[in-house]
């Protein structure tokens, strides 16, 4: 059983060199094929959930070489969360693919597709339980590579644009991942974080410059690639240009595994005593802040409803940092649950917006009048991402709000949950109006079901009553939250 | 406290119209007559379900179950004492004669297959609200009814409603989520948000607690439309349609003056805010919402507007009752919940028959209208009079107990302001009824004899306003009547401490 999480990272790398292979064969289809293969992932990860529940936390060390010469995976609370999070919506977002690739690329190349899915999705669960500087940087350049590829791939200028744009800013942020890490190597000679963990207190006496500047290198490479305002701007060209599909994961899961990195060098690495002699946790409230608001703000001033979706996350992104840098138990605890919230309210509104393109061709916010006569399930299930995001209860999104309202209420500034409830207001003042417009103010025109392939209306149907779910009965969810939550802050 | 049958009733109360959505979104493609019959028979279910608590609520005090399970860390509970149920039962009497009126009414509106389904929803909401046994409950409550009676506000598309409907929703967002600060303030310090009698979550004079304070005024006051939260109002109420505008105005703004007594009484205690002088914030806010209430209804050319206008007054008065912090002007208060709901839903329902009858919402084209539709317009003038404070009328009890509350508390001032509203109430009332009955020579062949007079309406239409209006006579007649009674019994619990 313990084998289980690098058996799903290895058997998605083989999965992504296998399907070239395999898209010759004439009677196979790559889509299917893929699908049975992500399937199998999630299994694996609710596997290795309740192997974890049953038995604790454990490290993984491949080959059995432990730590200053082998590579460390810890399998612990937040790794399952991630695990979790990555495989589901991955699977759904995969669904989805199989009709819509049709539409979003060049004919011909769904295979190559579905290898950059696979090489995407390895390289995001394997980050997710990295404990190893080195083996972070290696999948973080994997990922930026097929992520940058996965938006490249719609036959259009502006994607292109868009990709080359995520690439330059994406390598700036590894070759600072890959400085910091040779930093801290130097200081400690270590690349394990749990040794480097150990080490850094009484290297910070002696170099206490080296490490600032590793760890300032380490938030801003990062920060980059998981858009922490103001380095996001990247990112809006990115996820609104890019296939539905890519987009959904982008915004649902890529930005997200960074953040993880952040907090594990943060908290597993760096620890809290020192992230808390710093004042880093102010400067990341500080920009996490501003990000709530500009890309709140920057959202309500969008046409394109896709580019509306991407200023949104640079704003939900900036939840997960604040409830980090809140350093308070509850305040992580809804860091992370917004992790999944978000990852399930975003991807569900790219697929949903998605599906509008599909059928209708429309991108533009105003034309999308009535849309809820022709589309009633796509639009409900889109009226329940966008419920969620302003955080009405009854909905995910509601309960990552609350959480982190505690957190900031733990953490004894209650200023952030101002910002947290000015944020929502904003959220709904760009939310709701497509939503009304797709309902209301205009005689109704003919009612008629949505008439969308199957594979279409179904994973976003299912992201919504996932959603719903979760924001009725969070409990288990709030639960494993806070049992990663613990992991970063005992 | 699970178990016996009796405590599942609110919860079934307000479950019962919510799930009833999902058999009528399949009824209503198949026939509107049966989905008219299934609304109305919901909403009545629903009244009976309220209805057959009372025997239980008199023997055990409360009766309730809850479900911790459900938004973890605060659960979802059920719980109702005799306040909550005195609400929960105007609510839903209210509701079923507004679903019988809209049988009707709707027809000529159209668009019923989506004003019924939200129409049940936010009655489960409503009850929801007055049975909830914790704030968190409450807010979950409050925030479904708000957000479904934004669809009743919007229903007729125009692009005076789109506006109103759209000024409605981001105020309600924002009054919900200032609740929602609230109660996170609460939970934080207190550990828990429960509606318990003698429990209360704030013993001292922080700052947070004045902000939290300040934050459940601001998301109860919102929905209950007292100054300066109010401009939401007089936009959205005359624009729906006339069943929902006597829901909105009748009931659903009580749920605010329900919150805002919960708050004051069980979260603080009348101790806390007596010695915090919070309750000043409240009086000086009273005072400025009745004056402005009334003032501004006087310059209402629209009816449905002018009423909404009064309606503002109207929260002003029962404001009061909360702010004095006496037995008798939170009776008064109390007591004026009730008797607002009954007076507030006729005139809207009256007004409602003459647009539907005749089609004019002015009310300076209204001369002789009293021949037209003499039994509604009989109603409308019971009520007018109610809400002036003419004597035998319930309005009149309320303005009484008000006044001795304020001489109670030792603040003549506002029975001064009471006679003063009664007045301006009278300038605006007053001609509405002068002008149906003299404003034009009365014309025999409008009028049509006696033997017409019980035909101006279709009977769903008219029985429902009828019955209220005779209620606005039996709850003035009868001092010795049981919301009376209960609302005495009421304000000396929450005064002796919740």
């Amino acid at each position: 059983m313990t084998h289980l999480p690098i058996i799903v990272v290895a058997l998605y790398l083989a999965t992504a060199f296998a399907l070239p292979l395999l898209g010759r064969v004439k009677k196979l289809h790559t889509g299917y094929f893929s699908l049975c293969i992500a399937t199998a992932g999630l299994v694996m990860s609710l596997l290795t959930l309740f192997y974890v529940a049953r038995e604790g936390t454990f490290s993984y060390f491949p080959g059995d070489w432990p730590p200053p010469v082998g590579i460390e995976l810890s399998v612990d609370w937040v790794t399952v969360l991630m695990h979790l999070t990555i495989n589901l919506i991955g699977l759904l977002v995969l669904f989805y693919c199989i009709e819509d690739l049709s539409s979003e690329v060049r004919p011909g190349h769904e295979t190559w597709y579905y290898t950059l899915f696979f090489l995407l999705m390895a390289s995001l669960n394997a980050l997710a339980m990295a404990f190893d500087m080195f083996t972070v940087f290696v999948f973080t350049e994997i990922c930026t590579l097929a992520a940058c590829a996965l938006v490249a791939i719609k036959p259009k200028a502006l994607c292109v644009e868009a990709a080359f744009k995520y690439l330059i800013l994406s390598t700036l942020g590894s070759g600072m991942l890959l400085l910091g890490t040779s930093l801290v190597y130097m200081v400690t000679g270590h690349l394990n974080m749990g040794l480097i963990g150990q080490l850094l207190p009484q290297a910070i006496d002696l170099y206490p410059l080296n490490i600032l500047i590793a760890l300032g290198l380490f938030i801003i490479g990062l920060g980059i690639k998981s858009a922490l305002f103001p380095l996001h701007t990247w990112l809006p060209d990115a996820h609104s240009s890019a296939p539905t599909p890519s987009s959904a994961l982008l915004s649902g899961l890529v930005v997200k595994l960074f953040i993880i990195v952040v907090g594990r060098i943060i908290f597993q690495v760096f620890g809290s005593e020192l992230f808390l002699m710093i004042p880093i946790p102010e400067v990341i409230l500080l920009f996490a802040t501003f990000g709530i608001f500009a890309g709140s703000l920057m959202a309500i001033a969008q046409t394109d409803i896709k580019r509306m979706l991407a200023y949104s996350s640079v704003a939900q992104v900036c939840y997960i940092y604040m409830g980090m840098a809140l350093v308070s138990q509850t305040g992580i605890q809804g860091g992370l649950l917004h992790v999944f919230n978000h990852a399930v309210m975003k991807s569900l509104l790219f697929l949903a917006a998605g599906a509008f393109i599909y059928k209708t061709g429309i991108r533009k916010i105003e034309d999308l009048v009535g849309i809820g006569y022709r589309m009633p399930l796509t639009m409900a299930a889109f009226s329940v991402g966008a419920l969620s995001m302003v955080g009405i209860p009854g909905f995910s999104g509601f309960i990552s709000k609350l959480t982190l309202a505690f957190g900031a209420l733990e953490a004894e500034s209650p200023f952030f949950v101002v910002v947290i409830i000015i944020s929502s207001l904003l959220n709904a003042v760009y939310y709701l109006p497509i939503v009304l417009r797709g309902f209301f103010g205009r005689p109704a025109t003919e009612f008629q079901w949505d008439k969308l392939p199957l594979l279409i209306i179904a994973p976003v149907l299912a992201l919504a009553v996932i959603n719903i779910f979760f924001g009725i009965f969070p409990g288990s969810l709030q639960e494993l939250a806070r049992l990663a939550a613990e992991t970063w802050l005992p | 406290m699970n178990g016996e049958f009796y405590n599942y009733l609110p919860l079934w109360a307000t479950l019962l119209p919510v799930l009833a959505t999902i058999p009528l979104f399949f009824i209503e493609r198949r026939s509107p007559m049966f989905r008219d019959f299934f609304a109305i028979a919901v909403s009545g279910l629903t009244f009976l379900t309220v209805a057959i608590m009372y025997p239980y609520i008199a023997a055990h005090g409360t009766i309730g179950v809850s479900y911790p399970q459900v938004f973890p860390p605060f659960g979802i509970s059920f719980q109702v004492d005799l306040l909550g149920y005195l609400l929960a039962l105007i609510a839903s009497a209210v509701w079923f004669l507004a679903t019988l009126y809209s049988r009707v009414y709707m027809q000529h509106e159209g668009g019923g297959n989506r004003f019924y389904p939200f129409l049940l929803l936010s009655l489960g909401g409503c009850i929801g609200v007055f049975t909830a046994s914790d704030f968190f409950s409450l807010f979950v409550f409050f925030e479904l009814m708000s957000l479904s009676a934004y669809v009743l506000v919007v229903h007729e598309e125009t692009e005076a409603a789109m506006a109103a409907g759209y000024k409605y929703l981001i105020l309600t967002l924002i009054g919900g989520l200032a609740l929602f600060f609230g109660i996170v303030i609460a939970y934080e310090l207190a550990g828990n948000v429960d509606i318990r009698p003698g429990h209360f979550l704030f013993t001292e004079h922080t700052r947070l607690a004045f902000v939290a304070f300040l934050s459940f005024l601001v998301g109860f006051g919102m929905k209950m439309g007292i100054f300066p939260m109010h401009v939401w109002l007089p936009d959205a109420h005359p624009v729906a349609p006339s069943p929902a505008s006597a829901l909105l105005s009748g009931i659903m703004l009580k749920t605010g003056a329900y919150g805002l007594l919960r708050v004051v009484f069980n979260i603080y205690g009348a101790d806390f805010i007596q010695e915090a002088g919070w309750h000043i914030i409240l009086l000086v806010l009273a005072t400025i919402t009745i004056f402005l209430g009334s003032a501004v209804a006087i310059a209402q050319p629209d009816i449905k507007r002018r009423l909404a206008y009064s309606s503002i007054g109207q929260m002003g008065y029962i404001l009061l009752g909360i702010g004095l912090l006496t037995v008798t002007g939170l009776q008064g208060g109390i007591f004026h919940i009730f008797s607002h709901a009954v007076m507030k839903s006729t005139l809207f329902f009256a007004a409602g028959a003459i647009i539907y009858k005749t089609g004019k919402r002015r009310v300076a084209e209204m001369k002789g209208i009293g021949y037209q539709l003499p039994v509604t317009l009989a109603c409308f003038s019971i009520a007018s009079f109610a809400m002036i404070g003419i004597p035998p009328l319930n309005g009149f009890i309320s303005k009484l107990l008000l006044s001795m509350g304020s001489l109670d508390a030792g603040m003549p001032f506002f029975v001064v302001l009471l006679i003063v509203s009664s007045l301006m109430n009278g300038i605006y009332y007053l001609p509405i009824v002068i002008n149906a009955y003299f404003g034009a020579k009365p014309d025999e062949e409008k009028m049509g004899g006696w033997r017409r007079l019980f035909t101006e309406l279709k009977p769903s239409m008219l029985i429902p306003i009828c019955l209220l209006a005779l209620a606005c006579l039996i709850f003035g007649l009868f001092p010795g009547n049981f919301p009376l009674k209960w609302a005495e019994i009421i304000a000396t619990m929450l005064i002796g401490g919740g």
